[in-house]
């Protein structure tokens, strides 16, 4: 970070406050009695971070980033107001969290929604300009039979010409006038060194020049004054070829001509190139599209089965695995949360493991256990004596693995989390309830669970959520499979919403549609999100309001 | 007094920034790579901190994995040093590039040259994001499959240096006789030898894998697109046909309710045991899966692999090779680089050094031949015909797949599945 | 294990109550072999890849015996490749993130706890309810965000830690500081009461008195908030475009992503080493956090 802006120099326009050292606010002369050194090193920080983020701000405007001037200037002038103002003490808290909340999560939330509303994909990867660059590339081509000639790059008054090496004779053009012979050009083998009225570019020179390189590759020195014969092309910089371009390129009329059959593609809203007679040219380009994605998302009939039968998966595999694993985790807290019990450290230690292991390893592990054949699956082996299980390839087979699996995978969370709730219990309650008599088993069923699930609650429906999007396990394990059987889409069984979303994405391969991929994950979340809301409704009638 | 605030949390922000900032400011550029060059091949390149500004002095950026680093490390070398040119090399995971390279060419965050595979080109084609090359008469030094491979609507897009494909791998020691022409020979064979299996090859579980079934695909004549007489696809699927229905036959027949010799219990790593420990004479493998067999003591070597339905088998040849991106501002670097220091022999041959496949260059390919193995695969890929690039491929695969490993565990009748893939196949590619 | 296990019922038996006796054969001596069970079903499938991880040849998953070989070929040869290099970054990564967390959300949570204004159960909601937006799919904009932020702050673009980090911190506050609101429930009121009387200001009450009260609850998120970026191979993927930058998950995943070439032996050699940081922070703070977690304030 560049620090040599004076440090409390905080710009006293837009109504920020003045530098911090220059405030004669009585407040903060107050703060100076008793600890002050808590002040100093609030002023200090301060600085440090008026500093940065004038730092950004003047990069930014450099490199003409208005969106980040804003951001980072609304952001610096927040800072200094909820640290030197009296009000919002509440906000001196929030403020660092939120700040990255609001840039890394927020941000990027509604940068999703702005890229479900394009046909950003395959085929409409980039810009108008790019993709008309790339077109004329792809329609240029070497001439058939075309010989290829030793060049030199030659250059006058900022114009750049080409000498070819033909036969024995020099040909000299640019890009107004055709080749014609030079006889009095001098040759040192294959390499032009002179010719009159041009001046000789040297590699060395070439080279070392990035926009005279690109003058270089733009140049086509016509081979005749027919425009049929092609032009000659470097693509190095020391041998030509006679090229040939099907394609041009109006830009004011916004489209592509055939110069061998004439056939017009005109730019249309779509993002592509499109004749009259419906073809189009492969490369297209982002454009906005509303929320086609949006409907889409909706109708098209090739997900509209799958999806619900998909959506009813999710939920029954988010709600299931959270049970399970929490039933494990809270029984096993019970049952160790012993005093009497000896080695419980080591015992916690070793109940851990699986939580220790990198998530999409184990799943990849488990996938190689459970191999239905008992010969390699050890799973069938040791445990079923050696039957033969259809683990991963029956559906309701692979639903149960995927289960049990993530039960493996996430119970020392929920023992962790347990133990530490039972021993934050209110004693008072439960010393109540012995009082009046209750015996052991009452209590641990009437009296512990719902102060448990006090606590827990809110984790428990963070849990819902985190597996409502837990690709890995999914992916690793079954990768959806096994493949439904009614449908064309790549689905299947044990896909998870977040799944399907990744299929139809492309991003593993096939064509990819960022745009229809965004779009669902925005519809997922809303889902996810309002069902979230209600069960944080309903826990809130058990938590007491404070 | 009731103004003073809580402040560590921004002391920590800013202790961390500066401690993450400063520590390694090298990070913190996208233009790092110079260093990675220089830190992991251990040559002393001037380490030219560019700033992702154009560098006065030109430069280029190559993406490379790990294994081909080191020789294109020694190719721009010499680059560097006849020309002043810096070159950096990124290291990034081989599986990574492509979706790499489609996202950041268009944002000008992308390299000038990137290595990769051919079957990716239809992708960047249609996502229009890498440049033609041409290579002159030097194209003729090279294998043709891998010209043909590199070559999209008759043009060329890209510098091959590398084939790949499988072949028929034998246990020398099991089966010290050539392997037969037939699939049916060879199964006798095996079973002779009486190990516990006769042939193994990789299914990829219940995923299914046509990748290594194709050349006894082919051998029935169902190639996936239907070829033009040039080798290059259309966009009609070739599976279709009688063809392609007596491959689903033979596959049910061969399956888990049938013979038995097809499983859906093997993967690439149960295969690749289960041939390593001895227990099969034969298999259907790749150049990658024989570091894994040498090491563990079998003595192997490579036939092509043998037919099953009557005609050739020919398996699809991947090919490896550099692309150029479109909206590279070193266009001119990056073609002289490549045409005049990486499709030479000498670098040719130390890219086949560092990571020993097969060389798409005639003269370097005869060179390494020598070695059986490599012989082998060579003469298996001349058999084969380029993976198609065409990007209706990359729509094929789950379907194919999915058909074959449903027609091996016998949980569909081959006629239905294979009708259905047909099915599915042209929704797909009609959507 | 099994000396404890031994050595326990030895010495409480040594009691001389019968009567105890007996009520701990209920109450305590089953919990022992339930215990190896469990710990057998916790910890067969790591023996597993610990058999990978010493066997010389290298598959995962090829064959139901274990330790057929024993060598420490693997691990030798994670010196070849960059693991080391990658542990280090994931190391910065993982401990950044977690310090950041637990400063950040605490910090959240004593507002919450403390002080009442407007838009405070909103607010904890839509906290939690923002995490659920699967940020993987928001791969893109993040890419974007990055690579714009790396123009005007190349510390802060693609292909750095630090990016990465502040990604995670974006994450924070959610399910973090849910956690720590009910802890901070748990301190009674009366003692920020008592701090105020003797004069303290807010700040201080904060980080002199109640950041000592709730230790264990910061030890728990800084543990989570530390497992994470061990775990996470999709953002990081993203964020970290060179290979020296990756962090442990993004390197191992590409030894055995490439399905025809996996190279599981040192992939599980690997991740044997990776788990042990987080073993030795567990370890570490188990003292806090077991005792840590704690339900949210109950008047009973």
């Amino acid at each position: 970070m560049p620090t040599d802006e004076p440090l409390a120099s905080s710009p006293s326009s837009a109504g920020t406050p003045g530098p911090a050292r220059r405030r004669p606010g009585e407040s903060h002369a107050r703060a100076w009695h008793g600890t002050g050194w808590g002040f100093v090193v609030k002023l200090v920080i301060m600085a440090a971070i008026n500093a940065v983020g004038l730092a950004i701000v003047w990069s930014a405007y450099v490199e003409g980033s208005w969106g980040i001037l804003a951001g980072t200037l609304a952001l610096t002038v927040a800072a200094n107001w909820v640290y030197f103002s009296k009000r919002s003490l509440p906000s001196k808290y929030l403020f660092p969290g939120l700040a990255f909340l609001l840039i890394f999560q927020l941000f990027t939330m509604a940068y999703t929604f702005n890229v479900a509303m394009t046909n950003y994909g395959t085929g409409h990867n980039s810009t108008q300009e790019q993709a008309v660059d790339a077109l004329l590339i792809q329609n240029e081509r070497a001439v058939e039979g075309a010989e290829t000639y030793p060049l030199t790059v030659l250059q006058r008054d900022g114009e750049i010409g080409f000498a070819l090496l033909a036969d024995g004779q020099v040909l000299v053009g640019d890009a107004e006038t055709a080749l014609a012979a030079e006889p009095q050009a001098t040759v040192d083998g294959d390499s032009v060194t002179a010719v009159p009225g041009w001046d000789v570019v040297d590699r060395a020179t070439l080279l070392g020049d990035q926009s005279l390189q690109q003058q270089v590759l733009d140049l086509r020195v016509p081979v005749s004054d027919d425009s049929d014969d092609g032009s000659i092309r470097t693509r190095e910089g020391t041998r030509g070829t006679v090229y040939q371009s099907t394609l041009d390129w109006d830009p004011q009329a916004d489209t592509l001509t055939d110069t061998e059959t004439g056939v017009v593609y005109v730019a249309r809203d779509d993002g592509r190139f499109v004749a009259d007679d419906g073809s189009a040219l492969p490369v297209g380009w982002q454009v906005y599209v509303g929320f086609d994605n949006f409907v889409r998302g909706f109708t098209d009939t090739n997900y509209a089965g799958p999806f619900w039968r998909i959506t009813a998966w999710t939920f029954a595999f988010a709600i299931l695995t959270v049970a399970t694993s929490f039933l494990m985790g809270l029984w096993m807290a019970v049952v160790f949360n012993d005093a009497r019990i000896r080695g419980r450290k080591v015992m916690r230690m070793l109940f851990i493991l699986p939580y220790a292991f990198p998530a999409f390893l184990s799943a990849l592990l488990w996938r190689g256990m459970l191999n239905a054949n008992p010969d390699y699956g050890i799973i069938n082996n040791l445990f079923f004596f050696g039957a033969r299980i259809e683990w991963l390839s029956d559906p309701w087979l692979a639903k149960l693995a995927i289960i049990l699996v993530n039960l493996w995978l996430s119970f020392p969370y929920w023992f962790l989390v347990c133990t530490g709730a039972l021993q934050s219990l209110p004693n008072d309650v439960l010393e109540a309830a012995r009082i009046d008599g209750a015996s052991r088993w009452r209590t641990w069923t009437t009296i512990t669970p719902p102060l448990l699930l006090i606590s827990t609650a809110p984790l428990i429906i963070a849990a819902f959520a985190f597996n409502f999007n837990n690709f890995t396990i999914i992916y690793m394990l079954t990768e959806g499979r096994p493949r439904f059987t009614d449908t064309s889409a790549v689905l299947g069984h044990t896909d998870i919403l977040i799944t399907m979303i990744y299929q139809i994405s492309g991003v593993a391969g096939g064509r990819a549609d960022y745009g229809l991929a965004s779009a669902l994950s925005i519809i997922v979340f809303l889902v996810v999100g309002v069902i979230s809301a209600f069960a944080f409704r309903r826990t809130r009638k058990l938590e007491e309001i404070l | 007094m009731r103004n003073t605030t809580m402040w560590l949390a921004p002391v920590a922000a800013v202790v961390l920034l500066a401690a993450c900032g400063g520590g390694d400011d090298a990070d913190g550029a996208a233009a790092a790579p110079t260093e990675d060059a220089a830190a992991e091949s251990g040559d002393d390149e001037p380490d030219d901190e560019t700033d992702n500004a154009p560098a006065a002095s030109g430069s280029l950026t190559i993406w490379v994995d790990e294994n081909r680093e080191p020789a294109v490390a020694t190719a721009a070398e010499a680059f560097t040093d006849e020309t002043g040119v810096t070159v950096e090399l990124v290291q990034k995971n081989f599986e990574d590039i492509r979706a790499d390279f489609l996202a950041q060419v268009p944002t000008g965050e992308g390299p000038d040259i990137t290595v990769g595979a051919h079957d990716w080109l239809g992708s960047l084609i249609i996502n229009g994001v890498v440049d033609s090359v041409d290579l002159g008469a030097t194209a003729d030094e090279f294998e043709d499959v891998a010209i043909e491979a590199l070559t999209y609507d008759g043009q060329l897009y890209g510098l091959p240096y590398a084939l790949e494909s499988v072949g028929l791998v034998r246990n020398v020691e099991l089966a010290p006789d050539p392997t037969p022409e037939t699939f049916d020979e060879m199964i006798d064979e095996g079973q002779a030898i009486g190990t516990s299996l006769p042939f193994v090859i990789n299914t990829n579980g219940t995923t299914g894998d046509a990748y290594t079934y194709y050349a006894f695909q082919t051998s029935f004549g169902a190639p996936v697109f239907v070829q033009n007489p040039d080798g290059s696809y259309t966009n009609d699927i070739g599976m279709g046909g009688d063809a392609g229905f007596e491959f689903a036959e033979w596959l049910g027949e061969n399956g888990m309710s049938g013979t038995g010799l097809f499983s859906t219990d093997w993967t690439i790593d149960i295969a690749d045991q289960e041939f390593a420990d001895g227990n099969a004479p034969y298999t259907v493998a790749g150049p990658w899966a024989i570091a894994t067999f040498v090491d563990a003591g079998i003595e192997v070597t490579v036939d092509p692999i043998p037919s099953a339905g009557g005609e050739t088998a020919a398996p699809f040849v991947g090919v490896q090779g550099f692309f150029v991106s479109a909206q590279s501002d070193n266009a001119l670097l990056a073609a002289d680089f490549l045409t005049n220091y990486v499709a030479t022999p000498e670098a040719m041959r130390a890219l086949h050094d560092a990571d020993p496949r097969i060389p798409a260059m005639s003269a370097v390919a005869q060179d390494v031949a020598d070695d059986p193995v490599v012989a082998g695969f060579l003469a298996a890929a001349q058999n084969g015909a380029p993976m198609p690039s065409i990007p209706e491929m990359a729509d094929v695969w789950e379907h194919w797949n999915a058909a074959q490993s449903a027609i091996i565990s016998g949980s569909a009748e081959p006629e239905a599945a294979w009708e259905k893939m047909l099915a599915d196949i042209e929704a797909t590619l009609g959507g | 294990m099994a000396t404890t296990t031994q050595a326990a019922p030895a010495r409480v038996a040594a009691r001389p109550a019968p009567g105890r006796r007996r009520r701990w054969l209920v109450d305590v001596a089953w919990k022992y072999p339930v215990a190896i069970l469990l710990v057998f079903y916790a910890a067969f499938p790591l023996a597993y890849v610990l058999s990978a991880a010493v066997a010389s040849s290298g598959t995962l998953t090829g064959s139901t015996e274990l330790f057929r070989s024993v060598s420490t070929a693997n691990v030798t040869a994670l010196g070849e490749t960059q693991f080391w290099r990658w542990m280090a970054n994931t190391l910065i990564i993982a401990g950044s993130t977690a310090v950041g967390s637990v400063l950040m959300g605490a910090a959240a949570a004593y507002a919450f706890s403390r002080f009442r204004f407007t838009g405070r159960r909103g607010g904890l909601t839509a906290l939690l309810i923002i995490q659920m937006f699967p940020q993987m799919l928001a791969f893109i904009s993040i890419f974007l965000l990055l690579l714009a932020l790396g123009n005007v702050v190349p510390v802060l673009g693609l292909n750095s830690k630090l990016a990465l980090i502040c990604v995670y911190l974006g994450g924070a506050l959610g399910t973090n500081t849910f956690l720590m609101y009910g802890f901070f429930n748990t301190i009674p009121r009366e003692i920020d009461e008592a701090a105020k009387i003797d004069g303290a200001t807010h700040a201080q009450t904060y980080w002199t008195i109640i950041v000592r009260l709730v230790t264990p609850i910061l030890a728990v998120v800084a543990l989570l908030s530390f497992v994470g970026p061990f775990g996470d191979f999709i953002l990081a993927r993203i964020i970290l475009t060179s290979e020296r930058n990756w962090t442990l998950a993004v390197g191992m995943y590409a030894w055995v992503s490439d399905q025809l070439n996996a190279n599981w032996g040192l992939f599980a050699a690997g991740a044997v080493i990776a788990s042990l940081p987080i073993l030795a922070l567990f370890l570490f703070l188990q003292k806090y956090i077991v005792g840590g977690l704690t339900a949210g304030s109950v008047k009973g």
